[in-house]
């Protein structure tokens, strides 16, 4: 064994247990310290998000092997003070082949829980910059961590897993507003209430360029309030028809039980509206806008089903690039394992090409004492010959070993080879 | 070199621009990694192919370069072509080459019917042809980009108002950006079409003045429509302009754009199989007659 790791993600660990064993920087710091004492020569990597908690261990061949599962699991109960048989059921723990396809997997947003987030892959990278810092990295989760930003990079180029927005403020501004609107630093944007998706849409809008923002409210005060935090202008509900005809767009979330903005009052907004698109997202239930209005030229009026629907239709895209996805982390764990493998059988290689080069030089020396009139070029023809031979020997083995490795450790050649060559550890 | 230079074939770049509108339609099917590539390369190896076969034309030309039917509606698919290149390098996430590549082969197909002898032409009224090849060619360019513009809207808006994400592969600008091109391309179409046509008649008074065989007669199917068709394009962006503050301005802005591009593809096929005497050069026996009964200007 040379890899194992053991972790809780939102799927098995509660949250008020996910809370308490979540590791913030300093603390997954301090853990990585404890971890070099507590296992010298081992490597170690944590990794801890809001929605999961996971620790990678490795050792190189040959050397005293990962501590097992159950020992990371009391490992880590005990970096967080907690209660190792609280743990032990909800953490799941792996080993080897099924830890790098688990890395792989979580570094490409697989086992996100929001399928194909990208967020992760910077949190993986920082949890292994973290283990170089805090010395417990090393070659082989180096290599792992390395090749599981690589294969999450693929996933993202090769799949559009990533590419469909799921949230609805994300959808209703990049996928709807941005296809009305160019550019918003030119526009008006007009929040309508003051709800929680309010402030998150207006975050989108705010990155897309959006600058001139102004904020109605039925209670000033409140609107006030939230103008002051997102830096936006306050108006008067009193003046709601002439905000609407400045606006180009507007994001509504009153808790009104009938219609804000009615048809009759939109028909007489619209003529001083001189033709400009009028874009609602209308994130009220129930509607602040009458759904009449959406029928009316140049105004694209969404609903929060609307937008549920797209986000639904996102979501489904996503799922169906799984399986494209699952190929890539397949196809990368694979070649993993297999230079892994390969690697393993280094030193028996190294050994086999020594004691052949030894017993070449030997018999050269023997041959050159024999023909002392031969010259310096004549020599190195010969050696070259030699060199050739041994190569040409060496390299049926040394194929079979890496065919043998692709499909996992070849214990069977390695063994072989050194019983045929009598090769001594 | 020279015998490379007359080696590119019309087939050559078309074929270039086929492949890179299949690579481009190809974005509706699947996801690759490396289409984006290769229908840049494609379209690019196409653009410099045609370059290179335009300038070979120029460079060997008898009379003044680029001067048949053959070679204005080759021009008129190099700068379409250069264009979608450029916005596709401007805008790698639109498929601008989907709407642009098909005119383009268009163009080229009726390149490939057209005649490719040069446009009859005197010293006197060589200017005055250029000017009238110039303008009526920018207007073609205009109303094609506009109709692009205007097709993509129509897509764009119909999407928007069925409340569907954008097709994956298939994201184009906003309705915004496409309105306002598809105006401006029909103001431009207008002022060109309006402009070579007016060339035109000072043209052919030119000629008729100096008593050439160049003359077309006021009533030649290509002079009505054209005719016509600055009528009509100049109407399009006289209701354009004044909707252009409505509500339904853009979609009507956009529809016009479309009707436009369908006036110039009559107006173009109406040019090939109609019988005129526009650009058409004399006869060796008319040519005689000319010389032996020309008065003294």
């Amino acid at each position: 064994m040379t890899l194992a790791f053991v972790g809780g993600t939102h799927r098995t660990v509660p949250l008020a247990l996910r809370e308490r064993l979540a590791f913030s920087t300093e603390q997954a710091a301090e853990a990585l310290a404890r971890f070099r004492e507590r296992f010298p020569g081992r490597e170690g990597v944590l990794l801890s998000t809001c929605n999961r908690v996971e620790l990678y261990a490795a050792a190189a061949a040959g050397a005293e092997p990962p501590p097992p599962p159950d020992q990371l699991v009391s490992f880590l109960a005990e970096c967080r003070g907690l209660d190792a048989g609280l743990l032990a059921p909800v953490l799941s723990g792996d080993r080897d082949v099924a830890v790098v396809r688990h890395l792989f997997s979580v570094a490409a947003g697989l086992d996100s829980m929001v399928l194909g987030e990208p967020q992760i892959v910077a949190q993986v990278k920082q949890a292994w910059t973290l283990a170089q810092e805090s010395r417990t990295s090393g070659p082989l989760t180096g290599e792992m961590f390395q090749a599981a930003l690589r294969t999450a990079k693929r996933v993202a180029t090769e799949t559009a897993l990533g590419r469909e927005r799921l949230s609805i403020p994300s959808v209703a501004v990049a996928d709807f507003a941005s296809g009305v609107f160019e550019r918003f630093d030119d526009k008006q944007i007009l929040l309508l209430g003051a709800g929680k998706m309010a402030a998150e849409t207006l975050r989108y809008l705010r990155q897309a360029g959006a600058r001139d923002v102004r904020i109605v409210n039925r209670t000033a005060g409140r609107a006030e309030a939230l103008s002051g935090r997102l830096g936006a202008t306050a108006g008067r509900f009193e003046d709601l028809a002439l905000e609407l005809r400045r606006a180009d767009l507007v994001v509504s979330t009153t808790g009104a039980t009938e219609h804000v903005v009615t048809d009759a009052l939109f028909a007489r907004v619209e003529p001083l509206r001189e033709g400009r698109p009028l874009v609602v997202l209308d994130l009220a239930v129930p509607r602040d806008f009458d759904p009449r209005i959406g029928e009316r030229p140049g105004v694209w009026l969404y609903s929060i089903d609307d937008l549920g629907k797209a986000c639904d239709s996102n979501r489904r895209r996503r799922q169906r690039e799984l399986p494209a996805a699952q190929a890539i982390i397949d196809e990368e764990t694979e070649r993993f394992m297999g230079d892994l493998h390969h690697r393993s059988t280094a030193p028996v290689i190294e050994r086999l090409r020594a004691g052949w080069n030894e017993t070449g030089e030997a018999e050269l020396e023997r041959l050159f004492r024999r023909l002392p009139g031969l010259d310096e070029a004549a020599r190195a023809e010969i050696r070259q010959a030699f060199d050739r031979y041994a190569a040409k020997l060496l390299h049926p083995p040394l194929a079979s070993l890496r065919s043998e490795s692709r499909s996992g450790p070849p214990h069977g050649l390695l063994d072989a080879l050194k019983r045929l060559f009598d090769l001594k550890d | 070199m020279i015998e490379f230079l007359s080696g590119i074939s019309v087939v050559c770049f078309a074929a270039s621009y086929g492949v890179a509108l299949a690579c481009e339609a190809s974005r509706l099917v699947f996801r690759s990694g490396v289409r984006g590539a290769a229908m840049i390369a494609f379209a690019a190896a196409g653009l410099v192919a045609h370059t290179l076969f335009l300038a070979w034309r120029a460079a060997t030309a008898p009379a003044i370069p680029l001067s048949s039917a053959f070679d204005w509606y080759l021009l008129a698919a190099w700068l379409l072509a250069g264009g979608s290149l450029w916005l596709t390098l401007a805008n790698p996430r639109t498929p601008v080459g989907l709407f642009l590549l098909p005119v383009v082969l268009g163009l080229i197909g009726a390149a490939q019917v057209s005649s490719r002898d040069p446009f009859p032409q005197s010293p006197a009224t060589q200017i005055w042809g250029a000017v009238h090849g110039s303008f009526n060619l920018a207007a073609s360019v205009a109303v094609t980009l506009g109709a692009v513009a205007g097709i993509m809207w129509l897509f764009q808006a119909g999407r928007l108002a069925r409340k569907e994400p954008p097709l994956r592969g298939f994201r184009l600008p906003s309705l915004e950006r496409l309105a306002h091109v598809a105006g401006r391309s029909l103001s431009v179409a207008a002022w060109t079409a309006s402009a070579g046509f007016l060339s035109g008649i000072v043209l052919n008074a030119v000629n008729r003045r100096r008593g050439l065989l160049e003359t077309v007669p006021w009533t030649d199917p290509v002079v009505l429509r054209m005719g016509a068709l600055v009528a009509w394009l100049v109407t399009a962006a006289i209701v354009a302009r004044a909707t252009s503050r409505r509500a339904d301005g853009p979609r009507t802005a956009a529809r016009l754009a479309l009707a436009s591009f369908a006036a110039l593809t009559l107006s173009i096929l109406w040019g090939l199989f109609a019988p005129t005497r526009h650009g058409v050069p004399p006869t060796a026996a008319q040519a005689t007659r000319s010389v032996d009964g020309e008065a003294a200007p």
